[in-house]
């Protein structure tokens, strides 16, 4: 179906297409399966290479973690506290205060002053008392202030928490986000509850241990716990919050990015050896593709350049192919019409050259056989009414001869003589055929001869002049043009009336043609029937009918001299009938020039 | 950018129907893309593990572990109970705390057969009475499936899989003869009662309290050790007797944990308080009122809650499969140490009167 589609499209679109299946959809196909897989490469290295750093670095803040679960371990090392610890009651206040003080000091020693400065404070919860130490030692806390849920309620069976940043209303100086341990405290001799040991840690060591991962580019970094909650983020505001997008990500160690349309992510995640939390490195691609990405868009610039100058290329091409065959599809139709005037420009000597030439051949060729075509028609034409103009009409030759008979038996010799003389006069310019246009002079005269003989016949009942305002030496006319039409009006006036009178008159009118008018008074004819003889010279001159001697006139003046003369009539019944013949004023001399 | 071109195109020379056309290609060239949205919002690119998360409830499956200690109701090994029922309930473990009436092998025997015959149970703890005599139950339990480990007395190497020991033994009899010898000046007659003469703790401390003895010691007299089976009735008996036979006796090391209240008492019946020094092993809550009146001057030990505690740690330890190592941190213990195939569980804790109130068992 398609490819039926595509075969009736036009030229041009069928160009275009092929011209982009071929070679805008395969380069740019190609470009963007090369570009994918670069990208992809970067990707995979980038993304097995990230998990590996996550993994050192989670070791190293695991073991940092261990060292910090350890710390409470120092604390058995002291005999004192643990024995202050085991006491439940005291007699008095300063008994009491003299223990803290104890206590208090001892934490100060073993945490404070001497190891890790990321320590914020220690505390220790036990039995209602609270001992504790930190690093301002203007921040007191009460136990009252202290988070009751942080209390000794909590069963730890031993072990050791993580209660995670922002989750303990306790805040040192200068707000840093800590991590808040949280250890049961257990004599292991008596195997009872001691109490908690809080330790809050400052998470610089985290960032440290994340070192390695930030130091060319800038990604962001977080840690959470098991349930997305935010342990250690680089955007420090986050530290505390869940991440909703947790429960989502692939539980793998390893990388994986985001699939939106645009500015996607390559995230790269490393659950930590013992404990479950995950690191997370997020990066954007477009940053990772930062140097592909000049590349890319440089490749696709020249990419869309190079396409546009080529499809401008091959629109234009296409168009030059086009161009002319649309402009042949549209004189072929002028030319369907009838118009062979026409002529395909075309300098090129290409295909479409060689087809406008052949094109412009052919339409010679072609009018060229019309042409003659239509001349050896009309030298039949020709011939047939030559055969015609030579007629004499027999019925009047036989009338003629019969007057001539009355004439003999009457012995009327002079009348004889005439007549036949007269006779003899029309035959031989009927005869003498050669030529088909004569001077005024002789139509005239053979008009006067052919109505002297009728006036013979007829005697009084035919009367004639003839003015000829024209110089009849010199102009020419066709031959027998005027006899038929008064033959005509004979015919028809002697039927009706008793009397006729016909007048002949020639003259150059305005427009300096030759105008003879043949009147009559005669019984003029009915509307309808001139009418109809009108309609007829109008139509189709060759007709044969009743009115066969004007339509003859009428055909050989157009077919001789154009359409724009021939013969008219005029006629109205009871008042007679004009006749109007129009020809060119035509010299002798020139005419003989031509032919 | 395919159907950017196309539509470029599209506006030059093509109509509607070959930008749909355009279109349609372009979605196939990014059809790789369009795979990854509609499925999943993230696509893996690199995956070294999959994350199998550490979940308590991998742990939950209970174990049943039957500790067998080498007599019921004497306070020390009540005092081992405490700690064994903590440590089931902080571990999720079912405990059996069960052992025969009498400190001898037979009845233990007895006992450990009845545990493996009818409790189905996955370790086996065992205070030996005897290290020799208990092996071939040990063995069958062993065959049924059973993890056999000992604590406080240990069996022949090849009964067990490993032996919890509370202190280092030569450590601790050396320390007993120690503890003697500054309460009678290092000279005088002193004699030692232990506990059943086949317990194999007793007799390897004894012998360091011998070794001591007879390395540093030269002005003091062993005059006898006698056995008590570890019953207070009898260590009381022995310990008249003794006062009976020796008038002029200096001291007493009680080398198990009846022996030195059963001195005590004797001593204080005789009126022979401040003559007859008494040293030796038990627990602090018996001793109290001993060591506050100077009748005892020093009491040595080790926590049985903890010890107690410890070997329900292990056990269930080695139910998952794991052994002890060198160093290990045990929750609510504390760190172990370990040598071949004995643990030892920490350093041993002197009672006197001024710190005997700190401990309560």
């Amino acid at each position: 179906m398609i490819f039926n589609y595509f075969r009736n499209r036009k030229l041009m679109t069928k160009l275009m297409i092929t011209y982009i299946l071929v070679t805008v959809i395969p380069v740019s196909v190609l470009g963007y399966i090369a570009y994918k897989q670069y990208t992809m490469s970067i990707e995979n290295q980038v993304g097995q290479y990230i998990p590996k750093l996550l993994e050192q670095a989670n070791t190293n803040i695991n073991n940092q973690l261990n060292d910090y679960k350890a710390l409470p371990d120092a604390l058995y090392n002291s005999s004192q506290i643990i024995e202050v610890l085991r006491k439940d009651a005291y007699q008095n206040n300063s008994a009491l205060f003299r223990d803290e003080f104890l206590v208090n000091g001892i934490l100060s020693r073993m945490y404070m002053t001497s190891g890790n400065s990321d320590i914020l404070g220690v505390f220790i919860l036990s039995k209602n008392r609270l001992f504790q130490s930190t690093k301002h030692p203007e921040i007191n806390v009460n136990i009252e202030e202290f988070p009751s849920f942080l209390g000794e309620e909590i069963d730890l069976k031993g072990g050791t928490e993580f209660i995670l940043p922002n989750q303990v209303g306790l805040a040192f100086e200068g707000d840093p986000p800590y991590l808040f341990m949280m250890r049961e405290l257990r004599d292991y001799e008596n195997q009872e509850n001691l109490g908690t040991m809080f330790i809050a840690i400052r998470l610089n060591f985290i960032e440290q241990a994340m070192q390695g991962l930030t130091q060319d580019r800038d990604p962001t970094i977080w840690l959470t716990d098991q349930d997305g909650r935010f342990i250690y983020h680089s955007d420090p505001s986050m530290i505390g919050k869940v991440d909703a997008q947790f429960p989502h990500y692939p539980k793998i160690n390893g990388s994986f990015r985001t699939t939106d349309w645009i500015n996607n992510d390559l995230v790269s995640s490393y659950k930590f050896p013992s404990v479950n939390w995950y690191s997370f490195h997020r990066i954007p691609l477009n940053e990772l593709m930062k140097d592909t990405n000049v590349v890319r868009n440089g490749t696709i610039i020249a990419f869309i350049i190079i396409v546009i100058l080529s499809s401008v290329i091959s629109v234009l091409l296409a168009w030059n192919v086009s161009s002319p065959i649309k402009k042949l599809t549209f004189l072929m139709k002028r030319v369907e019409k009838g118009n062979f005037k026409v002529d395909l420009p075309m300098e090129k000597k290409d295909e479409v050259g060689m087809l406008a030439k052949s094109f412009n051949s052919m339409i010679q060729e072609i009018e060229y056989l019309i042409r003659e075509n239509y001349q050896i028609e009309l030298k039949q034409k020709d011939a047939e009414l030559y055969a015609l103009q030579s007629q004499i009409n027999p019925h009047f030759m036989y009338n003629t001869l019969e007057t001539i008979c009355y004439a003999v038996e009457e012995d009327d010799k002079e009348e004889v003589i005439k007549m036949v003389t007269l006779l003899g006069r029309m035959l031989r310019y009927s005869l003498n055929n050669k030529e088909k246009l004569v001077p005024i002079s002789l139509e005239v005269s053979h008009t006067e001869d052919y109505l002297t003989i009728q006036q013979f016949r007829f005697e009084e009942r035919i009367h004639f002049s003839l003015s000829i305002n024209v110089d009849q030496k010199n102009y020419v006319i066709p031959k027998f043009i005027l006899q038929p039409v008064i033959e005509n009006a004979i015919k028809y006036g002697l039927d009706r009336c008793r009397n006729i009178n016909i007048e002949v008159r020639m003259k150059v009118n305005n427009d300096k043609n030759l105008l003879i008018e043949i009147a009559d008074d005669g019984p003029g004819m009915e509307e309808a029937i001139l009418k109809k003889i009108q309609l007829s010279l109008h139509q189709n001159p060759m007709l044969r009918d009743s009115q066969y001697g004007l339509l003859n006139v009428h055909a050989r003046i157009k077919m001789m001299y154009g359409e724009r003369y021939g013969l008219d009539i005029e006629s109205k019944a009871g008042s007679g009938t004009v006749v109007y013949l129009l020809l060119p004023l035509e010299n002798n001399i020139e005419r003989k020039g031509v032919s | 950018m395919v159907s950017l071109i196309l539509e470029g195109l599209g506006g030059i020379a093509l109509q509607r129907k070959y930008l749909l056309i355009g279109v349609l290609l372009a979605l196939i060239v990014s059809g790789c893309n369009m795979k990854g949205t509609s499925k999943e919002p993230y696509h893996v690119v690199y995956s070294s593990e999959e994350i199998t998360e550490q979940t308590e409830y991998q742990n939950r499956s209970t174990y049943k572990i039957a500790i067998v200690p080498k007599v019921m109701n004497i306070p020390y090994f009540n005092a081992v109970e405490q700690g064994v029922m903590e440590a089931g309930d902080d571990l999720q473990v079912e405990v059996i705390y069960q052992g025969p009436s009498v400190a001898n092998a037979r009845q233990q025997i007895e006992v450990i057969n009845q545990l493996v015959k009818n409790e189905n149970i996955d370790v086996l703890a065992v205070s030996a009475n005897d290290p020799e005599q208990l092996l071939p139950s040990l063995k069958k339990a062993e065959q049924m499936g059973v993890k056999v480990i000992t604590w406080d007395a240990d069996t022949a190497p090849e009964g067990r899989s490993f032996f919890i020991n509370m202190v280092q033994d030569e450590a601790l009899g050396r320390h007993l003869m120690d503890t003697l010898a500054w309460n009678i000046d290092e000279k005088g007659k002193f004699a030692i009662m232990t506990g059943a003469d086949t317990a194999a703790n007793l007799n390897e401390w004894l012998y360091w309290i011998n070794q001591q003895h007879q390395e540093f010691y030269p002005d003091m007299q062993l005059v006898e050790t006698v056995a008590a089976n570890d019953d207070p009735q009898q260590a009381y008996t022995k310990a008249k007797e003794l006062l009976a036979k020796y008038p002029d006796l200096d001291g007493i090391i009680g080398n198990s944990s009846v022996a030195p209240p059963a001195a005590a008492q004797a001593v204080l019946e005789e009126e022979k308080v401040g003559e007859v020094a008494i040293v030796g092993l038990s627990s602090p809550n018996p001793m109290n009122e001993y060591l506050k009146k100077d009748v005892v001057q020093v009491v040595t030990l080790w926590s049985p809650k903890k010890l107690g505690y410890l070997t329900v740690a292990l056990s269930k330890q080695l139910a998952q499969g794991d052994l002890p190592y060198d160093n290990q941190e045990i929750s609510g213990v504390g760190k172990i140490s370990v040598m071949n195939d004995t643990v030892i569980m920490g350093e041993p804790i002197d009672f006197t009167k001024e710190n005997v109130d700190q401990y309560d068992f």
